[in-house]
Parts: structure tokens; C-alpha cells; sequence
């Protein structure tokens, strides 16, 4: 299959192929994330159909870099949305997409794929994946994350650092292998 | 930057910031740490593209059936999207095929047994119907709050923006627009608030505006709702919960906005504003 963010260039200029190899590439991937979140399989389905849909009506959503990651994130928050709106609670914010200098992600992560990350993730230990994890599927702040495993707040904010740190730096061996 | 938390704790919220896992409170004082600090910026760009790949450890594979009937109503929806629209002409010829009493007669069976059929299932459509457009919805406002905040911080960080060095941080204007990016506001009493004030042009007395409560990380970014072309000054001060709608106290600071591009050291707190 072609590289996600090649798809997207294709599918800007409608072409319905290039959506349909995108789709059988990435559902896992958004359902995954979807019922991962929400914990109900119908509503991963409607937003695995809402998520594609908005991809071919505004494939410009997508500039550059990672596709897996980017879709990853949009997935992610459009799922925490729902739930947060079903809970009528507010939760961790969205960071504002502050464009990045440079594409490192596609050029590093562009052939990343689920189970490398599942090891890189597992080969933190415990007390750095907890509040990631938390943090990504939960849509919790970090101040929720310290009362729910009664670990200090700056205690948690430094495990997602340097959980994040390891995480990348066993990515990137995985990568130059 | 006169911040109390120290570099490391700062850093710390780069990355829990890029994970998502920040109050929406600080998110701002994050962005903003992050266009002015070089090593917050890089520390930012390689979590965030990290961050974002967690997701990838939930994927799995979905049952043959629900994959085929997702992907069926997804295609269905986009061919028709990239069909062309019947023409008149074609629309006629249409009528004049369904014009015939063999048809009618074939449409009038095939909608009885349709409508028998269907009933539950269209039930089920408008649900659906209506929980996507509820998803919409959501991803409307989403998309709305990203072009507000990247617009906000294209405008703190334009080489073009005009910045004033006013007590506690920086009054920024560029446009239209108009933002105080402040910095260790001290701590307000019980029932007080931080409020900004915007002199117009030709104007005589200040008009209210956004009253605001400082961050506890130090770091309070405040658009204004006024144009800034029209503005001679804008001001701070401290008033009660709610805000007033004239000063009741000494401002904080008072920033007449000239032409000049950065007024470095120019401090204009404590000046009335008349």
C-alpha cells in the first residue's frame, strides 16, 4: 500500500481508488482508537464513518507529516469529545496545532507502525506508560492522573517527559534497524 | 522570562501539553512558552510527534463483517459525492421511462414492500443520521477552536506584530488584533479580578473589557475583543468579580499604542489614563 500522506494527495484530487486503499489501511486503526475510547463498538463504527467521511470532504485537515499519527491524534479527540459530551464534563484540552518547524516525524516515524510502538510502549516500565496511556485513551488532565493513581502531580508530568524521551529513543532504534 | 516555576517543571508541561493531558487553562501558556523558547519549541515538536503515535498501540483488527458493511456506506457516500448530477435532459427521458403504466404499477409494488420491510431499518438510519450529525457538530466546534487558537498564535509570534513592554509582560497588536501576554500578575483578594480597559481613538473615557483571573503557572494570555487600529491606549486594573464598568482603582499598567515597533523598557504602569 502507499504511504498515507501519498493517499491523501490522491484523494485531494478525488480520486476514489487512492480513498478506498486509505480506508483499508487506517479502519483498524481509527475503529482501534475509537472503541479503545468509547468502549462501545457501534459508536467506534459511526466515528470510524465520520472520521473517513471527513477525510475525503476535507482532506486539507492534513498538511504533512506522520499520517498514522496525524490520524491517530484526530481519532483520539473526536472520540474523548463524545464521551466528554455524553459525561457533560470538560477535560484535557487539544493542543492548538502549532505548525512544526520541520516534518521530523515523517522522516523518523513515516514507517512506524502498531506493533513497534506496542514494544516500545511496553519496553517502558509501568510507572512511565500508566499516565501516557492514561493520558492519550483516558482524554484525562495530568492533575486526574495524579489522583488517580495517588502518584504526585510533579511526579506525573515528569514520567510523561521522559517516558515520552524513551518511548521516542527506542522508536528511532527500531527505525535505524 | 521572570516565570516562578523553574526550566525543568516548564519542560515538563511541553510534553504533558503535546500528550493532551493539560487543563485547557494552561494550554495557552503553554503555546506561548513554546513560540518563544527554542529548547521548549524542539522539546514540543518531538513529543508531540511521539504522543501522537500512541494511538497506534490500540489498533486491532475488525470483524470481516463490520469492516465490509463500514466500508460499503463509506463508499456508497463518497461515489455518490463524485457522480454527476443528472442533467435536465436526462431527468426528462427519466419521466418519460417512469410515465409508462408497467412502471408505475412495478413502483407502487416495490414501495409496498419497501415500506414493509424498511420500517425498522429506516428507524435505525435516523438514529444514526442524527448521531452523526451530533459528531459534526462537535468536529465544527473543534475545527473552529483550532483556526481561533492558530490564528492567535501566528498573530504572538508575526514578525510584523507590534509589542509593548508594559508592567508584568507584553501588550502584542498585529491587525486587527490585540492581546496582553502577561507574566507573574501578583495574586488577586478574595472577589477581585483582573480587568482590561481599551481607549479609542478621540475618545474621553475608557470602555470596558475581558476581565480575566491570572494563571497559577504565572503566564495569562488575554485576547482583547476590540480593533486595535481604532485603540490610543489599553489598560489593566484590578476590580471586583465581574468587572466594572469604569476603573475603580489604580491601574495596573496603561499602554498608549503608537506606531513604534517595540517599545523595550517603556513601562507605562500607573499612569492615568486622561
Amino acid at each position: 500500500m502507499e504511504d498515507g500522506a501519498r493517499l491523501m494527495e490522491r484523494v485531494r484530487a478525488r480520486d476514489v481508488d487512492a480513498f478506498e486503499q486509505l480506508y483499508d489501511g487506517y479502519h483498524r486503526l481509527v475503529f482501534g482508537i475509537a472503541l479503545r475510547i468509547t468502549s462501545d463498538a457501534a459508536l467506534a463504527e459511526d466515528l470510524t464513518q465520520s472520521i473517513f467521511l471527513k477525510l475525503w470532504s476535507s482532506p486539507e485537515t492534513f498538511r504533512e507529516g506522520n499520517f498514522a499519527g496525524w490520524l491517530s491524534r484526530v481519532t483520539r479527540n473526536q472520540a474523548l469529545d463524545v464521551v466528554r459530551s455524553r459525561a457533560n464534563r470538560p477535560g484535557a484540552e487539544m493542543p492548538a496545532e502549532i505548525p512544526a518547524e520541520a516534518s521530523t516525524d515523517a522522516t523518523v516515524f513515516a514507517r512506524i507502525d502498531a506493533q513497534r510502538v506496542r514494544g516500545a510502549l511496553s519496553a517502558l516500565s509501568e510507572e512511565q506508560r500508566t499516565p501516557i496511556e492514561l493520558g492519550f485513551f483516558a482524554g484525562i488532565t495530568h492533575e486526574e492522573i495524579a489522583l488517580r493513581t495517588g502518584i504526585p502531580l510533579g511526579t506525573i508530568k515528569t514520567r510523561i517527559r521522559t517516558g515520552l524521551r524513551r518511548m521516542r529513543e527506542s522508536l528511532n532504534e527500531t527505525v535505524s534497524r | 522570562m521572570n516565570d516562578p516555576l523553574d526550566r525543568e517543571t516548564l519542560l515538563d508541561l511541553v510534553a504533558a501539553y503535546a500528550l493532551g493531558v493539560l487543563p485547557a487553562t494552561q494550554c495557552s501558556l503553554v503555546a506561548s512558552l513554546i513560540l518563544a523558547d527554542p529548547e521548549a519549541r524542539r522539546e514540543y515538536d518531538e513529543a508531540r510527534a511521539t504522543a501522537n503515535l500512541v494511538g497506534l498501540s490500540a489498533e486491532e483488527p475488525v470483524d470481516s463483517a463490520r469492516a465490509a458493511r463500514m466500508k460499503e456506506r463509506l463508499l456508497a457516500d463518497v461515489r455518490s459525492d463524485v457522480a454527476p448530477r443528472r442533467t435536465p435532459a436526462g431527468a426528462a427521458r427519466s419521466s418519460a421511462v417512469w410515465g409508462t403504466a408497467l412502471a408505475a404499477a412495478a413502483a407502487v409494488v416495490f414501495a409496498l414492500v419497501s415500506v414493509i420491510q424498511n420500517f425498522s431499518l429506516r428507524s435505525d438510519l435516523h438514529e444514526a443520521q442524527q448521531r452523526v450529525a451530533a459528531l459534526q457538530t462537535h468536529v465544527d466546534a473543534d475545527r473552529r477552536t483550532v483556526a481561533r487558537d492558530r490564528g492567535m498564535l501566528t498573530d504572538l509570534s508575526a514578525s510584523d506584530a507590534k509589542r509593548y513592554t508594559v508592567a508584568y509582560g507584553t501588550v502584542v497588536t498585529r491587525g486587527a488584533h490585540v492581546y496582553l501576554a502577561l507574566t507573574s500578575l501578583p495574586p488577586l483578594a478574595r472577589g477581585k479580578v483582573y480587568q482590561a480597559w481599551t481607549l479609542a481613538r478621540g475618545a474621553k473615557t475608557v470602555a470596558p473589557s475581558v476581565v480575566f483571573t491570572p494563571s497559577e503557572n504565572g503566564l495569562t494570555l488575554v485576547p482583547l475583543r476590540a480593533d486595535a487600529r481604532s485603540l490610543a491606549a489599553v489598560a489593566v486594573s484590578v476590580e471586583p468579580e465581574g468587572g466594572s464598568r469604569q476603573p475603580t482603582t489604580k491601574p495596573t499598567f496603561v499602554q498608549p499604542l503608537g506606531a513604534a515597533q517595540m517599545q523595550s523598557g517603556e513601562r507605562g504602569e500607573h499612569r492615568s489614563l486622561s
